[in-house]
């Protein structure tokens, strides 16, 4: 379990707090989604699960090890992966498996476990036919299945990512969207940082960030309820919240918790049959 | 596109051979290159080329990844042909400066041929492999030899990254209407420090998140291991051999020819 209890943090100590005060409670194997407008701290956040930051006042537990204290990163760095937003700032090796392996040479592990984790990790992010490719011949989704793919080789039960599908075409974003799912059916805990609420939509839980505190904390069919709360922090609602709301305000007594695109053809199908 | 000498992944007998032994090999041939008298190295140069083809890299991708340093070479043979008179009387063509000239510059390309056939056969991983491989009598004298094979690393994934930011910077100064060749040198060299400082600039925010990266993935100086394991395998030390003969060979020659 991931626990955050009252973490504050700020960049530099006179500047601005990015967070203030979060407290929120991750559960093994939960599809997190984090939203918020820019600058809410949702990347100050993700980055505290991985201690790369530490908080200035509260305190980060990854399965109970704080991120304080120091003996305990290696551990936690295992257990919570992290997926940065330009995959060309993440990826260090020349090739897809070397860049899958620096993570297991890190721990030290023997060559034929490493190679086993690394064949492993290309399978299960579905790009083990790209193993001995340059990675400068690679398109950008490929580039973030293959950050993906370095993270599982460390073997978290969590994996942290900022803006995953940033940039990408739908066809690439589909595919990240799908190895995230995938992951998450083999019992990964996800965090998926996003600005698509279409994304966000698709999660078990979403968690609305605004000036460094929790602002909403629901399923995604609460939260997309609150309209005027997200309306007065500048987020707007999932395209099909948004029809759905439209032809209710019309008068027609439709449902407005259906975020996928085929449920909701279906459902106003039916609608349409029954008048 | 295809980036110059980087790893190309094709099934011949130069890739499949032990990257220690390449890179010995290289090492070893260079030092000779630059020694050898001018007759000797045509005929390395032969042996070179046929070790590029029998690694299945065709001359257009050899001439793509040399390309890059065209201009160096023509200014090498220049400088050579222009400059190198035996009369001492300079600058001016002559019969011997040209013969100068080709001589360095076949001497150069055989250089860069040799690494190139090095980079193109085996993954960086492997390099990086054989080099720690070399260097590891020196953790006796604690000098830090992962590191120094990550900062190798590191540097080898810089390069391509380079290139690009300053193709971008490049790209952004034209889209704004400046054109270098209409500037004066003033303005030249404005555009050129600008250029500098953008490129310093996004280097070291990459080399931040690069670092932060880095750490999440749980790297700290000092040991760690490798996924590569380098054998050598009967073909090999069989390899070894006819290069070893070959070079005795050069020598030889290199002793009786003018």
């Amino acid at each position: 379990m991931i626990s955050l209890n009252n973490v504050h943090y700020r960049y530099e100590p006179e500047g601005i707090a990015a967070l203030r005060g979060v407290s929120l409670e991750i559960k093994d194997g939960e599809y997190v989604a984090l939203i918020g407008p820019n600058g809410c701290g949702k990347t100050t956040l993700i980055r505290h699960l991985n201690a790369l930051l530490l908080p200035d006042k509260g305190s980060v537990e990854i399965n109970g090890l704080d991120t304080k204290i120091a003996k305990h990163h290696t551990e936690i760095r295992s257990c919570v992966g992290m997926v940065f937003q330009n995959p060309d700032n993440q990826i260090i090796g020349m090739t897809v498996e070397e860049d899958v392996a620096f993570g297991p040479e890190n721990l030290r592990l023997p060559a034929a476990k490493i190679k086993k984790r690394v064949a492993e990790s290309l399978q299960r992010a579905g790009i083990n036919d790209l193993a001995t490719r340059n990675i400068e011949n690679l398109s950008g989704g490929e580039k973030r299945l293959v950050a993906i793919a370095g993270v599982l080789a460390m073997n978290p039960r969590y994996i942290a990512l900022d803006e995953p599908t940033a940039f990408l075409d739908p066809a690439a974003a589909a595919r990240v969207l799908e190895t995230m799912d995938n992951l998450h059916r083999a019992g990964v805990g996800i965090i998926h940082v996003t600005h698509k609420m279409e994304q966000a939509a698709l999660a078990e839980r979403v968690v609305v960030l605004n000036k460094g505190a929790v602002y909403l904390d629901a399923t995604a069919a609460k939260v997309f309820a609150e309209t005027k709360l997200l309306q007065q922090i500048n987020l707007r609602l999932p395209q099909i919240t948004q029809m759905l709301l439209k032809l209710k305000k019309s008068g027609l007594p439709v449902r407005t918790d259906i975020f996928d695109p085929d449920e909701a053809a279906d459902y106003i199908g039916q609608l349409i049959k029954k008048k | 596109m295809y980036r110059a000498g980087t790893f190309i992944s094709e099934e011949s007998f130069v890739h499949r051979l032990d990257a220690r032994l390449k890179l010995a090999a290289v090492v070893s041939l260079s030092v000779f290159i630059i020694w050898a008298k001018p007759l000797t190295i045509l005929f390395m140069g032969g042996c070179l080329f046929c070790a590029v083809l029998s690694a299945k890299i065709t001359l257009r991708t050899l001439g793509q990844a040399i390309k890059p340093l065209l201009f160096f070479i023509v200014l090498i043979f220049l400088a050579h042909a222009l400059f190198s008179r035996n009369d001492g009387s300079f600058p001016g063509i002559s019969a011997s400066g040209m013969r100068e000239g080709f001589v360095v510059t076949w001497r150069f390309l055989l250089l860069i041929t040799a690494a190139l056939l090095l980079t193109m056969t085996t993954m960086p991983a492997q390099i990086i492999a054989a080099l720690k491989y070399f260097l590891r009598p020196l953790k006796h004298l604690r000098v830090p030899v992962d590191d120094i094979a990550v900062m190798i690393m590191l540097a080898l994934r810089m390069m391509p990254f380079l290139l690009w930011q300053k193709d971008k910077i490049e790209k952004a100064q034209l889209a704004r209407a400046y054109d270098w060749r209409r500037s004066s040198l003033k303005r030249r060299v404005g555009a050129f420090l600008s250029l500098i400082i953008a490129l310093l600039l996004g280097l070291f925010r990459r080399a931040d998140e690069l670092a932060l990266a880095m750490e999440a993935r749980n790297y700290a100086r000092g040991e760690r291991s490798s996924f590569v394991v380098l054998k050598m395998k009967p073909a090999d030390y069989r390899t070894a051999f006819v290069f070893a003969v070959m070079l005795l060979i050069f020598m030889a020659l290199n002793y009786y020819l003018r």
